[in-house]
């Protein structure tokens, strides 16, 4: 019993930064029907952002959110006006290969600039823990996912009491009517694209004391945000936090009770993405048929 | 008169490029295979675009391609041609099933879903040590592999067959109601086109084609892991070769697997000390590609000709090597 507690809390821990992870992806569908295929960098960046301060400034990751936060929606915002704006309406076909060419640049200059050497933060929290009873709490993933909780609320109350979160939503719903209402849609687009970004620079400031940063971190973190946000709906963001802790949970799960199960675990995502796509593309919460 | 020249011309580079591998020197027949290898990939990425089918999961087809042909030679002591049937078989029933698990999915949905299919064949094929040597890898018995002349050839040949597959393709119904599908799946259907039946077809020659490539490739290198038969490179590649090219079209393909591997060499040769150099050019020639120049090297060389021949035959040659504009879905 003890065993299926400690999953448990491991499955939640995961989830709460899987939340966050996806979320940026989410709402960048949801609102501008974007799909970033570079979102795993954005996370790339960020971590390496919070190394740097880390490293260099002697800044703790945590600290270091706001400055990439900012970075993210500007750079992001600009890369929108500059190469997607303009595709925007013609074939998706187009924004897949675009987004995935973004993609490998960021990659490969961060390969060129930073080596592909495995790095981390180790701010004082990143190898504590705590007991409760038989149970091992890790400090980092605690911490970890109390910020991503924050955070992700933060992002719930901004789309719902907000002008701009209203404005975010009328835009989700219906993209012509939003604009004979009077909001400029192309710089609501990139805005929103741009928050998405940084919510993906934020993830990595997180993950930085959690997984090894390396440039090449950013694929399978996609996968796996694509796995959460199909599973859950595209353009959910209710259903990407369900998303989050089901394949989180399930790639526990795999990694207790499958034998080799860690390395079983990294294709949990891929399974899941699989299976949803084949039997239910509209995911969880899915309404409307987006095909 | 344009036509009959690309066709002399075409015969001509085909003709040249079997010739080289009995005078070239090793480094430009180690160019040429991997020109040969990529274009197959091209020209089997190509096809499936081609029916709106965008696939960002080619290295699937390669590996399983690969595998195929590499682990049967070992079990049963084949040799190379025999084992690039079985590669073929492979690939077939891969893109077959692919057809069938995804039938509903369009755009990016299809796009992702074959992502996530070559990233989870990489994990089985790390996680089963027992069939594929797992992240040891797995060696070609030596004695089977042919000498480097006899290679080069068949990669060539089967570039060569590719080609003629797509050009084959290019003259009959299949194509255009492929064409249909892309533009418009709803009218295709109402005019009878049954859109499960095309795409089946569709992604099991696209699949053999591409696990020739692996196949040939696997059996060039004599040795496979998971990251190397699954590699997200090959998937890279095989779309930006026709997106630089020319999409859609025959000779696209081609073209852009020389300028691919191409410039891969220059940036080796200018950017040789930093690793990734290579990937950088391919990001940027993607970008670049899809927000100036849609329609690729091919398509330019077209316009250009077309404006040359002045306004009075300015308008696009006939035939199915001629791009027509996109239409909304």
């Amino acid at each position: 019993m003890a065993y299926f507690t400690q999953l448990l809390i491991d499955a939640l821990l995961l989830g709460g930064i899987y939340t966050l992870m996806a979320i940026g992806l989410s709402l960048s569908y949801g609102v501008a029907r974007v799909i970033n295929f570079a979102h795993g960098e954005a996370v790339m960046l960020g971590a390496y952002g919070a190394f740097w301060g880390f490293r260099l400034l002697g800044l703790d990751p945590l600290m270091a959110i706001p400055a990439v936060a900012m970075l993210g929606i500007v750079v992001g915002a600009i890369v929108f006006r500059l190469t997607i704006l303009p595709i925007l309406d013609s074939q998706q076909e187009n924004q897949i290969l675009l987004t995935f060419g973004i993609g490998l640049v960021l990659q490969s200059l961060a390969v060129m600039a930073w080596s592909a050497d495995e790095r981390a933060t180790n701010p004082d929290y990143a190898l504590s823990s705590f007991e409760l009873g038989d149970l091992v709490v890790p400090g980092a993933r605690l911490i970890g996912c109390a910020v991503a909780g924050v955070l992700v609320a933060i992002l719930f109350v901004w789309l719902k009491f907000t002008e701009l979160g209203r404005a975010s939503r009328a835009l989700a719903d219906n993209r012509e009517a939003a604009g004979l209402m009077g909001i400029n849609v192309p710089a609501m687009f990139a805005f929103v694209f741009g928050l998405g970004v940084a919510l993906g620079d934020t993830t990595g400031a997180i993950v930085s004391f959690i997984l090894p940063v390396t440039p090449f971190m950013g694929f399978s973190i996609l996968i796996k945000s694509f796995a959460i946000v199909v599973l859950g709906g595209l353009g959910s963001i209710v259903g990407t936090v369900i998303g989050a802790f089901v394949v989180a949970f399930a790639e526990t799960a795999v990694a207790y009770y499958v034998p080799d199960g860690n390395g079983w675990a990294e294709a949990v995502a891929f399974a899941i993405l699989f299976v949803v796509l084949v039997v239910r593309p509209n995911g969880i919460l899915g309404t409307q048929a987006t095909l | 008169m344009q036509k009959v020249c690309l066709s002399i011309l075409a015969v001509a580079v085909a003709v040249f490029v079997l010739w080289l591998p009995f005078v070239a020197t090793s480094q430009i027949n180690d160019w040429m295979f991997r020109v040969a290898m990529l274009c197959i990939l091209a020209v089997s990425w190509n096809l499936m675009a081609n029916a709106g089918a965008i696939s960002l999961g080619h290295s699937a087809f390669w590996g399983v391609g690969a595998y195929a042909g590499v682990l049967s030679a070992n079990s049963l002591g084949l040799p190379i041609l025999p084992a690039t049937g079985v590669a073929v078989c492979a690939g077939a029933v891969l893109g077959a099933i692919i057809a069938l698990a995804t039938g509903r999915l369009r755009g990016v949905f299809f796009a992702i879903c074959t992502l996530a299919l070559s990233e989870s064949l990489r994990t089985t094929a790390l996680m089963t040590p027992k069939l594929t040597g797992g992240a040891v890898g797995l060696f070609l018995v030596q004695k089977l592999r042919p000498g480097a002349t006899e290679l080069f050839l068949i990669g060539t040949a089967a570039a060569i067959f590719a080609v003629l597959v797509s050009v084959v393709l290019a003259h009959t119904k299949f194509h255009y109601a492929c064409r249909a599908l892309r533009n418009h799946e709803g009218a295709a259907q109402m005019l009878g086109i049954d859109p499960r039946q095309y795409r089946l077809a569709v992604l099991a020659i696209s699949g053999a084609l591409a696990s020739v490539a692996g196949c040939i490739n696997a059996w060039y290198g004599g040795y496979l892991d998971p990251n190397i038969a699954f590699d997200l490179f090959v998937t890279v590649q095989a779309q930006i070769a026709p997106i630089l090219g020319g999409l859609f079209t025959i000779a696209g393909p081609v073209v852009g697997s020389f300028g691919i591997v191409f410039l891969s060499e220059l940036s080796r040769i200018w950017l040789g000390a930093h690793e990734g150099a290579s990937q950088l050019v391919f990001g940027l020639v993607l970008i670049v590609g899809i927000l100036f120049m849609p329609k690729g090297i091919y398509g330019s060389l077209l316009r250009f000709w077309a404006r040359r021949a002045g306004p009075a035959v300015a308008k696009p040659a006939g035939g199915p090597a001629t791009i027509i504009p996109q239409v909304q879905p």
